[in-house]
Formats: structure tokens, sequence, C-alpha cells
């Protein structure tokens, strides 16, 4: 069928080709780094071929399990297939080389590669991987760069926003916010929450709005600072959503609990149901409060309780 | 004639010749003039019917009915009551035809109308002994949940072995359901929870879909499109094969001329 001129269907370029002459990966290397160098002798690289060259070395590389050469390949075959201006492959190459470069620990690299191929992807005017890439960086730095993680984290999130996907962005809202809970950052935390449950406001999903607002208040409560809980109390229960909800008469519970300076009675609401339906992150402070001294809150409250009545008197 | 035919028929002629019943125009003008005459005899016949309802109440055995009835004879004596102090003043009333020993006669008969009302049994009497039963003790006859307002005995409150244990055995049971209800209300907030993260997973994945169906769309036009142009490619081809097929057989036919020229020469 093949013979009589019909034309010849293109083969997809990321196919590995047995075809051709499954040489060294090494050999493909340098012979497309030969079609792209410039010299007296090649006035314009040759970048079709090399693309292809690279691509094929890249395979090869990958599984003779030569990782570094691998990374290589896939970093130079990126930069190919962008004089090509194909910025979807480039921005693919480019993630396979920053998973290889996980394997190998090379932290830098992990970053630069997937915020690369997250702005190749932004290029193709792909809003969702290029936010999936970052996040996949940022969950590979998590426990080594968690600082750089966040950056990416939230990058991603502006990503998602931006293209009015915020639905998407809660698991990465959750992810950032159980990374500043290990970094022990508890306000950063719940501000994070709180971006949270103004995402979920504008998809309109309560249930997530009201388990973030929560959260955050619980945040604050393990942080040991009872002020801002209630200060957050108070800001959330103007929404009515929150207000209505189970979560919000949970929230109030733990007040007036702390308040009281009931301990037992702060771990009996740790146990109900509102609070064993949040994140696991944040079901780990809950258990572990009250953190302090609460009875001291209970005093400082109670002073506070008095003095307006004094200023009544007077007045 | 059917039944109800004929029991129409009597009714209307009973109506017709009732002005000659004497013994009803009797009853009816009997107490004419005399208020306080009819409004006890109103009285008196609500007391009996009370009664009534209250030996049956008492008999009954569906619970629901009984309860019921007792609810009825209760306020049948709360309106009896109301009616003793109308009736107090009517009986202090001259009225015509009387004498002195009539009106203290009925002076009597008011006075002794408010212990006839109180002993009206009202209580849930049987259904204490129907839980008595249900909890396999003995009848309590004399458990009242609902005290009737009047004189109370010093021992009227007193609790009889009897009641006191009927109330530890409410008391438990009223406990183990307390403590049922506690899981089932704990189950079904799990339930809530995962229902409500169900939800929202759903209506996260609804956009998604919306853009998997149009890009499938896309995808599946394409396909179409491609299998059309294949197609028309293959008829050309077979078209041309054919037409190779043609050749051959012509050179095939030639050859056979050769040899045959050949043969002859």
């Amino acid at each position: 069928m093949n013979r009589k001129g019909v034309h010849k269907t293109r083969r997809p370029r990321n196919q590995y080709n047995t075809t051709m002459a499954s040489s060294d990966p090494n050999k493909l290397l340098s012979k497309a780094d030969k079609l792209t160098r410039l010299s007296l002798t090649r006035w314009s690289a040759d970048w079709k071929t090399a693309t292809v060259l690279y691509e094929q070395a890249a395979n090869g590389f990958r599984v003779s399990k030569n990782i570094e050469k691998a990374k290589t390949a896939y970093e130079k075959a990126s930069q190919g297939q962008q004089m090509l201006s194909s910025p979807w492959d480039a921005a693919k190459h480019m993630e396979s080389a920053a998973a290889l470069a996980k394997e190998l620990s090379n932290w830098r690299e992990v970053a630069d590669f997937y915020q690369k191929a997250s702005e190749l992807f932004m290029e193709c005017g792909r809003p969702q991987p290029a936010s999936d890439a970052l996040a996949k960086g940022a969950r590979a730095l998590e426990d080594t760069m968690p600082e750089e993680a966040i950056q990416l984290y939230t990058d991603a999130i502006t990503i998602l926003e931006d293209d009015e996907k915020e639905q998407m962005s809660f698991d990465l809202y959750r992810a950032v916010t159980s990374v500043y809970i290990k970094l022990e950052k508890y306000t950063d935390a719940a501000s994070s929450l709180l971006r949270l449950g103004l995402a979920a406001d504008k998809c309109n999903a309560t249930n997530s709005q009201t388990k973030a607002y929560l959260g955050a208040i619980i945040v604050y409560l393990y942080a040991h600072d009872f002020k801002q809980a209630e200060q957050c109390y108070n800001d959330c229960t103007q929404i009515d959503a929150f207000l209505k909800s189970d979560h919000s008469r949970c929230a109030g519970k733990f007040l007036s609990a702390y308040t009281d300076g009931d301990v037992d009675e702060i771990k009996k609401i740790a146990q109900s149901s509102a609070v064993s339906h949040l994140d696991h992150a944040i079901i780990r402070l809950a258990r572990k409060l009250p953190t302090g001294d609460v009875s001291s809150l209970k005093a400082v409250t109670a002073e506070d309780d008095e003095e307006p009545l004094d200023e009544n008197d007077l007045t | 004639m059917s039944v109800i035919d004929i029991l129409f028929r009597v009714d209307e002629v009973c109506k017709k010749y009732d002005k000659y019943d004497i013994d009803k125009q009797r009853e009816q003008n009997a107490y004419g003039d005399d208020a306080f005459a009819r409004v006890y005899a109103v009285v008196d016949s609500t007391i009996q019917q009370a009664l009534i309802k209250s030996e049956a109440a008492a008999k009954e055995s569906n619970r629901a009915v009984a309860a019921a009835w007792n609810a009825e004879v209760r306020r049948a004596k709360g309106r009896l009551m109301d009616e003793v102090p109308k009736l107090r003043k009517l009986a202090n009333k001259k009225a015509k035809g009387l004498t002195k020993e009539d009106i203290a006669i009925r002076q009597d008969l008011v006075l002794a109308l408010p212990e006839r009302i109180q002993a009206i049994p009202d209580g849930i009497t049987s259904a204490a002994s129907h839980t008595g039963g249900w909890a396999a003790t003995s009848a309590h006859p004399h458990i009242k949940f609902d005290s009737p307002e009047g004189p109370v005995d010093s021992d009227y409150f007193s609790h009889s072995e009897e009641s006191s244990q009927f109330r530890n055995e409410y008391e438990m049971r009223k406990l183990k359901q307390d403590e049922g209800l506690d899981i089932i209300s704990e189950g079904l907030d799990t339930l809530k929870n995962l229902a409500l993260d169900m939800n929202e997973e759903l209506d996260r994945q609804v956009p998604l879909m919306d853009e998997i169906d149009s890009k499938v769309d896309r995808a599946n036009s394409e396909v179409r499109n491609t299998n059309l142009r294949l197609k028309k490619t293959i008829t050309e081809m077979r078209s041309s094969r054919n037409f190779c097929i043609d050749i051959t057989l012509m050179c095939v036919l030639l050859g056979i001329i050769m040899w045959l020229y050949n043969a002859l020469k």
C-alpha cells in the first residue's frame, strides 16, 4: 500500500525510532551537537534534524539509566523545539529534564527547569499544564527547599486564579498550608487558609470555605494567639455561609472553651466530627490543643470584661 | 324499597309528628323557665358521658385511643369545673315555684358537684399498666402522670416501691436510647461530611468534563474527515490497481500471441 504514490504518513516526533541506526546515544548526541554548532563550514544550525537526534539520544540515555546525560539531552532537545517554535514539545522536554534532575537531587536545576517548562506552557496558552508543572516542582522541593516550594506553589495558584479556575487551586492552597505548618509559620498558614476561603467563596464551594475558616481559627489558637483567633472568628461570621454552618458553631465552642479555661471541653471539641473532616495537618494541630496555659487566658479575659464595666459606672 | 329509603321515611314521619310526642315536649319545656335546672341537667349529662368515656378508655387496649379519650375526659372535667361557679350563683337565685327547701337542696347539689367531677377517672392508669407489662413487671394501677388540681393529701406524692422501680427502669431505658441516638448522630455527621466533599469534587469536575466533551468532539470530526479522505484515496488506488491488472493481462496476452506466432512460424 505504501508503494504507490501515497503520501507517507508523518511519524510523530517523539516516537522512539527503531528503524534508524539504534546506535550509541552518545554518537547521536555528538552528531546533533555538530549539527548545531556554528562554524566556518556551517552558517546556520540545522535544528530540525538536530532536535530529532537529541530526542533519540535522550531516550537512549534514559533506557540505559544514564541520567546525567539524559537530562542534558532533554535540555538540548527542548531548546531545539523552541527554535522550531513549538513551545508545547519544548515544555514537555523541559519537564522530563526536570524529573531527571529530581532523581539526581539537583534541586536548583529542578526549580529552574520546572519554571522554564511552566513559562513555555503559558506561551502555548495553556495555563493548566503550566500550574501543574509548577506544582510538581514545588512538591519535589517541599522537603529540601521549602521557601522555594512555597514560591512555586504561590505562582501556580496565581496562574490558576488568573484563568478563573479557582476550583483547581484548593489542593495547592492546602499544600501551601501544610508546608507553612511544617515550617511553624502559623500566621502565614492561617492567611493562606483565609485565601482558600476567598477562592472557595468565588466558586460557591461553601463546605471548603467553612472548613478553611475553621482551620484558620484552629491554627491561630495553636499559635496561642487568642486575640487573633477571636478577631478571625468575628470577621468570618460576617459571611453568611460560615455563620450558618456547623464549623462556625464548632469554632464558637472552641473560643468559649478557651475563655472558660476548660481543657477537657477543648479536648472533647477536638474529637468532634467537624474537626475530624478537616485537613489532616490541621487535625493534628487540633488534637494538640490547648497549647500553653489556658487558665491565664481566662484571667486575662476576665480582667478585660471588668474594665469596660467600670468605665460604664463612671460615665 | 331499600333500607336507607325506609330509614329516611321513618325520620321524616317522626319529625312531622314530633309535636305530638308528649314526653319529648315535656323534656324540652320542662326546664324552660328554670335556668338552674337546665344548666344542672346539662352538667349532669356531661358528667355521665365523661364517666362512660373514661370507663371505655380504661378498657381500651390501643394506648393511643385510650390516651385520646382520657384527654377528652380531662377537657370535659375542666369545662365542668368552670360551670360550677355559674351554677352556684343560679342556685342562690330565687325562682317562682321554688320553696326554701328546694333552694337548700339545690345548693347542696352544687356543692356535691365538684367532688363528683374530680371523681371521674382520667389518669393514664391503663397505659401505665401497659408499660409495666412491657417491662415485664406487674401492673401499677396507682400511678398517675397528670395529677389533677385539688386537695393534695400528705401522702399523695409518696413513692410506692413499684413506682420508684418503674421510674428507675424508665430512666435507664431513656439513657440507653440517648446513647443509641448519639451513635446514630455521629454516623450521620460522617455521612454528611462525605456527601458534602463528594458534592464539591463533582462540582470541580463539571467544567473539566465540558472541556473533554468539546475536545473529543473536535477530535471526532477530524477523524471523520481523515476517514473520508482515506476512502477517497483508496478508491483511487484500487482503480489504478485495476489499471495495472489491465496492463499485466495485456502483457500476458501479448506474450501468448508472440508464442503462438513463433510456434506457427
